[in-house]
């Protein structure tokens, strides 16, 4: 057995004094030599402490006094790692290729979690989620948008009850058919129509003055129907709750990071539909404008007046715009008049 | 008695963490945390506390960081039970919340005791442990008695509230078998709490009025909606700004007057944080945290604990190594590890 030599500081534990100690081992035993006296322990009695990478190793000795140390390779070699978790992360964190490895996982798992697990899972989750409390959450989103960007209709109570009893009509015999609820709202929005959990269908003023009639604002309101049958909604505030937690988990430890995860869910507020959901709706909206004898072409139309208004708020610089909402307009307006 | 009068010896504390270190183990922690979805987060704080702690110099001696990574898992899983549970009743079951509020209110003092006194007992300077003698009973009556209070009184009793807090923390902590004796002073902390109130309300009224002031000048010089878009940019960022120098100033000065008040036997610490700062620090970290989307968090970490250890120093009136530790203490150090209801990491 070669003999194996190192220095380190020794604290009895009983007073905040210490002493440089020169160690040596010997056989089974650690001998522990100061200025003045002699330590003999087993080496079988000592404990060694996790290594971390740029830590000074610590021992500790059966009667409570501890060594310090900074010869990494000393301690080592006379002490196999106690933990393998901490092993593995010791041999981890002492190399740079590591590091970078860990921030590909990371990013690549958050890449798949958000775009992948979270759209998947919302489907499933969302489907146990009862129609009363989607509803609940439904009421709750619309006392928010009625706090900071609706005001109430200014239009006519004749009108409104015209397009009410339409829209009765209209979804007469849809699953759920009694959750549902038109609300006429104006405000900041622009020409635009939004479908909240649980069957609340917003319409706004502009949107009712840029239809020529009331087929054009059916072809509308059937594509937000299409967005509630499908709880699109609902899988929406699920996932970016997901991304919520995530990115929390994430930065979880670090303080200064809280001020992001503040940030996020007013970053989240003007996140859309992805193109999906609103394929999905537009091809629900198509059979049920045929299911009830409008043509879809009347989607198309409505989609270039929305454009036309667009193309005119963008001139003003308004800030809320259909469109941005609403993405990749020409080919929707061709899969509208392609079902014809 | 010395005729001649004696400096005391004044030790500055000094940090030596080094970014690169400190980055490899951070991100290790947080990949392996990911992966293990949470278990190794305990595990991480470990590893990382012990890093900060072994690069904070005293004396020629560093700090030492020895919880179990297992009594940190312990206390993350009841704290994701308590929040996890007050999260998701929020969306659908507001009702239900309510008892985890209440859960939480009624769990506070043992909270605050537990958090203190795991951190105290697992922080040790020369094998001396600290240790925290804090009771439920008190931490009830300054956490929701006082705090009660300060919501009660609208306010006015919030800078007593936090003298009080800060008296039961400082006073019950102790090093080895010596105790803290705080001497801390309700006029300075009412002092401190009306400047920076002071701060935020200045700033305030000038945005309001400034605000008037250039709605009025658009209207009449009829400019475009943009500028005053602009306008209004520049004011909530000037608002954010002077919040956070409010913050920065409360964090210098209710640091420096904790840490200033405490006496640990002879030894008496001296803290110097300027408001200037921790402000420049705060602000420079929070932008190259967003700019590295998160990477530059270690680096911000290590900037700030090494501006805290630039400000402070301990004035010794009694040599370091007459401290000893508690015969309590020692006997649990040499015994088998203890697991009690206070052996879990709460502090979050």
């Amino acid at each position: 057995m070669t003999t194996l030599r190192f220095q380190g500081r020794f604290r009895d534990g009983v007073s905040a004094a210490e002493l440089p100690v020169d160690v040596e081992r010997d056989g089974g035993d650690l001998v522990i030599a100061g200025r003045e006296q002699t330590l003999r322990v087993s080496l079988a009695a000592v404990v060694a402490d996790a290594p971390i990478p740029g830590v000074p190793r610590m021992l500790a000795l059966p009667d409570g006094a501890r060594i310090e140390t900074v010869d990494h390779d000393a301690v080592t070699m006379l002490f196999a790692p106690k933990s393998p978790i901490d092993a593995v992360a010791f041999w981890l964190e002492s190399r740079w290729a590591a590091a970078v490895a860990a921030i590909l996982v990371i990013a690549g798992l958050t890449w798949l979690v958000v775009a992948i697990v979270l759209p998947l899972g919302a489907g499933p989750v969302a489907r146990m989620i009862s129609p009363r409390i989607e509803n609940a959450i439904g009421r709750q989103s619309l006392a928010t948008l009625d706090r900071v960007a609706l005001n109430p209709s200014t239009l006519d109570a004749e009108t409104q009850q015209q397009i009410e009893r339409r829209f009765r009509r209209f979804v007469a015999g849809e699953p759920g058919e009694e959750n549902y609820a038109l609300l006429f709202r104006s405000g900041a929005l622009g020409p635009n129509a939004l479908a909240l959990p649980g069957g609340i269908i917003i319409v706004t003023d502009d949107m009712v003055r840029l239809a020529p009639d009331e087929g054009e604002l059916m072809a509308v309101l059937a594509h937000e129907i299409g967005h509630v049958q499908g709880r699109h909604a609902l899988r929406l505030i699920l996932q970016d709750s997901g991304v919520v937690v995530l990115i929390t988990a994430l930065a979880g430890d670090a303080v200064s990071m809280s001020v992001l995860a503040a940030a996020l869910p007013t970053a989240l507020l003007q996140s859309h539909y992805s193109r999906q959901f609103e394929a999905e709706a537009d091809e629900y909206a198509f059979a049920h404008l045929r299911r009830h004898g409008y043509s879809p072409q009347l989607f198309a139309d409505m989609m270039r007046r929305l454009q036309k208004a667009d193309a005119r708020a963008a001139g003003e610089g308004s800030v809320l715009r259909y469109f941005s909402t609403h993405p990749l307009t020409e080919e929707r307006i061709e899969r509208a008049e392609a079902q014809r | 008695m010395d005729t001649l009068a004696v400096a005391a010896p004044v030790y500055p504390f000094q940090f030596t963490g080094r970014t690169g270190d400190y980055f490899r183990i951070w991100i290790v922690s947080l990949c392996l945390s990911i992966l293990t979805l949470g278990i190794y987060s305990a595990w991480g704080k470990v590893r990382k506390r012990r890093y900060l702690y072994a690069h904070t110099h005293l004396a020629g001696s560093t700090f030492e960081y020895r919880a179990r990574p297992l009594a940190i898992l312990k206390g993350r899983a009841i704290a994701v039970l308590l929040f996890g549970g007050f999260a998701a009743t929020g969306h659908f079951l507001p009702t239900v919340q309510w008892t985890f509020v209440a859960l939480l209110l009624v769990l506070t003092p043992w909270i605050v005791v537990a958090a203190n006194r795991f951190n105290a007992q697992n922080s040790a300077y020369r094998n001396i442990r600290f240790g925290f003698s804090g009771r439920i009973g008190e931490a009830a009556k300054v956490f929701l008695g006082f705090g009660l209070l300060s919501i009660v009184s609208i306010g006015l009793a919030y800078p007593y509230y936090r003298l009080r807090r800060a008296r039961f923390v400082v006073g019950h902590h102790r090093f080895g078998a010596t105790g803290f004796v705080e001497a801390l002073h309700g006029g300075d902390f009412y002092a401190t709490y009306i400047f920076a109130g002071l701060i935020v309300l200045g700033a305030t009224i000038a945005t309001i009025v400034g605000g008037i002031l250039l709605a009025l000048m658009a209207s009449v010089l009829g400019a475009k909606s943009e500028s005053s878009r602009a306008v209004a940019y520049v004011s909530i960022a000037l608002m954010y700004a002077v919040y956070l120098l409010a913050f920065s100033y409360l964090r210098a000065r209710v640091g420096n007057l904790t840490l200033n008040g405490a006496r640990i036997g002879q030894l008496q610490l001296s803290s110097t944080l300027r408001a200037r700062d921790l402000f420049w620090l705060y602000f420079s970290n929070i932008v190259g945290i967003i700019a590295s989307v998160g990477l530059a968090t270690p680096w911000a970490t290590l900037r700030m604990a090494s501006y805290r250890a630039r400000r402070l120093v301990l004035i010794a009136h009694q040599p370091l190594e007459t401290l000893a530790a508690s015969t309590a203490d020692r006997a649990t150090a040499m015994g088998s590890e203890v697991s009690d209801l206070f052996d879990v990491d709460v502090s979050l």
